[in-house]
């Protein structure tokens, strides 16, 4: 296993209370794998994502839990160490919005070549620059512009570009597409799909679109209010999902085949108070008495879906 | 030329948009002066209690062309007109006072256009006592329920509300005056999925409690489908296509259409190992003559380059801008 993460716990402890914005979340990562993490806002996908990176902002901090690169557990290192070896060189991540993420006084190829100095590249870095910007299908020409020359799916690249400065073992895509027009976005998933062939590269994709998600996962983990509700094979927790949650979730994608959309009534509990027992309960259609004084454990199924959910006891 | 007005012959009209176009200069302090045509003579018509869906990407003219509808953009050339208990408003020719009576808007981002610390109370009361209403109360109670939020909430400051109760209390601030006209801008963009849906269907309660027509601007066509009567394309300020939605989205005649029904996600785990074709390229090229599709159409002759295709009715009530038909 490449990446591993075990029993993750990130919590923002702020004035109004300790939120648990990832409780007990665990998943794992295979070389060449693509998985996603899905769910609403608030659900802790993006908060994993920065956890994974060491990047958790302030007030939250990772209280409890592993995670395993290759085995060795990286919350142990010092910073300096994980910074060296790990960040952007072994796990690089495109960050929600990252396409503003340029500076827009500095040339694209200079933002760029910056990363590669920082890290101690060894090679021309022009070369590699070029080389970049020919696995994200752009013409190298355009790392000589600035980032307000190019238009929204071209600085998206160029960010990918800069992700893979540095040959990363893992990508972490936080939400790739979200601003970007679906013929765009059609783009920037093929582009990650040919990665994953060309580079071999594993990448965990952070996403609130199922539809989008499921053009693209091997597996996913599908997230709410901090606790992994459903984690499986995509054909399983597209077409076949065992958890009401992520039943709701999927009916109520709006897709062109369908002639209205199902919501989930009511919204997510408050993560600085959870309720007892299953944390979906306040909404389950389903939920039972067990559903509000006992937490449910994951069950194993053959055909690899893994379930947290007391219909299935 | 005269051209004749999509489905606009009938009288039975709301709203009339005629050959409208907004242009905007971009540029002047560091560089070279240029024109932005964000929309570019477009006609259409809104009829009474429709829901027109108007989609189309960023940059197609579709917020604009929304704000032009309601007095909020004025026209470079063209005329918006407004029909209402008989009379003719000209939009861009008249006082906001005169438009603001009949029309309203719900924005896109329920957190930045409600102040976080009014009561929801004072969010609804502050409209009617503007127009001296009477029966304050009676009709902030009515609205509450039509967008199924709880009247207990009243008292409550508008930040203690979730996003999802938020964009309610927009829609309720919007409907509470009793519009005949609301354009909606993304109304669902920024709500989870569990959310949209219930947003959706209190769009089309409004419509019929109240007999609001509405123009429903989305860059999420499914959200168009299911909710809007007719759905108009833009792209780059022209209209390419108007139809029947079920018409546009399994019918679709402009080679643009084509390719944003193609291009929309689809729950198919079987594709995550294919790389989709690509038959449009992803970049926006705006030509300087010509259709404005053609730099990026699999289509394109030489006609499209050269010369700028019309809106025609092709079958009953579809009209399309394309030289293939």
């Amino acid at each position: 296993m490449l990446l591993e993460v075990k029993n993750l716990k990130i919590y923002f402890y702020t004035k109004r209370g300790v939120i648990r914005a990832v409780d007990d979340a665990s998943l794992n990562l295979d070389k060449g794998e693509i998985v996603g993490l899905a769910g609403e806002s608030g659900s802790g996908k993006s908060t994993i994502g920065y956890g994974i990176m060491r990047l958790v902002p302030f007030p939250g901090r990772i209280t409890g839990g592993q995670i395993l690169f290759k085995g060795e557990d990286i919350l142990k290192l010092d910073e300096n160490t994980f910074r060296k070896n790990y960040r952007w060189k072994k796990i690089a991540m495109v960050f929600q919005g990252s396409m503003s993420g340029f500076t827009p006084v500095f040339k694209i190829k200079d933002q760029i070549i910056e990363v590669l100095k920082i890290h101690e590249w060894n090679g021309d870095y022009e070369e590699r620059v070029k080389e970049l910007f020919k696995m994200v299908n752009m013409d190298p020409i355009l790392a000589d512009k600035y980032p307000h020359e190019l238009s929204g799916g071209q600085k998206q690249r160029a960010f990918i570009a800069m992700a893979l400065a540095l040959n990363p073992e893992v990508l972490i895509a936080d939400e790739p597409t979200t601003a970007l027009d679906v013929i765009v976005q059609e783009n920037i998933l093929n582009l990650l799909k040919e990665l994953r062939k060309d580079l071999g590269i594993s990448i965990i994709f952070i996403t609130h679109d199922l539809a989008l998600l499921s053009e693209v996962s091997d597996r996913d983990y599908i997230l709410y209010a901090g606790k992994v509700m459903e984690s499986g094979p995509s054909e399983i927790i597209f077409k076949k999902p065992r958890h009401p949650y992520t039943q709701a979730l999927i009916d109520s994608i709006a897709t062109l085949d369908k002639d209205m959309v199902k919501g989930i009534p009511g919204s997510m509990p408050d993560l600085s108070n959870p309720p007892t027992g299953c944390r979906f309960n306040t909404r389950c259609p389903l939920a039972k008495d067990i559903c509000f004084k006992e937490e449910p454990k994951m069950r194993i199924y053959s055909d690899g879906d893994e379930v947290a959910c007391w219909l299935y006891d | 030329m005269v051209m004749k007005l999509p489905a606009g012959s009938t009288t039975d009209y709301i709203v009339k948009v005629d050959k409208l176009s907004v242009h905007f200069t971009k540029g002047g302090v560091f560089s070279k002066k240029i024109l932005i045509k964000a929309l570019d003579n477009v006609s259409l018509s809104i009829k009474n209690k429709e829901i027109l869906g108007v989609v189309g990407e960023s940059g197609s003219g579709k917020t604009t062309l929304g704000r032009a509808t309601i007095g909020l953009q004025k026209p470079t050339y063209g005329n918006v007109y407004l029909k209402v208990d008989g009379k003719e408003i000209n939009v861009g020719k008249s006082s906001l006072k005169n438009v603001n009576k009949y029309v309203q808007m719900i924005y896109q981002d329920p957190y930045s256009s409600i102040d976080p610390l009014m009561r929801v109370y004072d969010v609804l009361a502050m409209p009617l006592k503007y127009r001296k209403e009477k029966d304050v109360d009676a009709r902030i109670e009515d609205a509450m329920r039509l967008v199924d939020l709880p009247l207990e909430l009243l008292e409550n400051k508008v930040f203690q509300l979730s996003g999802g109760q938020r964009q309610r209390l927009g829609i309720a601030r919007a409907v509470v005056v009793n519009p005949r006209y609301v354009v909606a801008d993304e109304p669902t963009t920024m709500l989870d999925a569990s959310l949209k849906g219930e947003i959706l269907k209190i769009i089309k309660d409004a419509r019929e409690a109240k007999n609001i027509s509405f123009m429903l601007i989305t860059h999420e066509l499914p959200i168009a489908k299911i909710i809007s009567d007719r759905i108009a394309v833009l792209y780059l300020g022209k209209l390419v296509e108007l139809g029947k939605s079920d018409e546009i989205i399994k019918n679709p005649l402009h080679p643009y259409s084509q390719a944003l029904i193609d291009a929309y996600p689809k729950i198919n785990p079987e594709l995550k190992d294919k790389i989709k074709e690509m038959k449009v390229k992803p970049d926006v090229i705006r030509p300087e003559k010509g259709c404005v599709f053609a730099p990026r159409c699999p289509f394109a002759m030489q006609k499209c380059i050269e010369k700028e295709p019309e809106l025609k009715e092709v079958s009953p009530n579809h009209y399309v801008a394309c030289w293939l038909y």
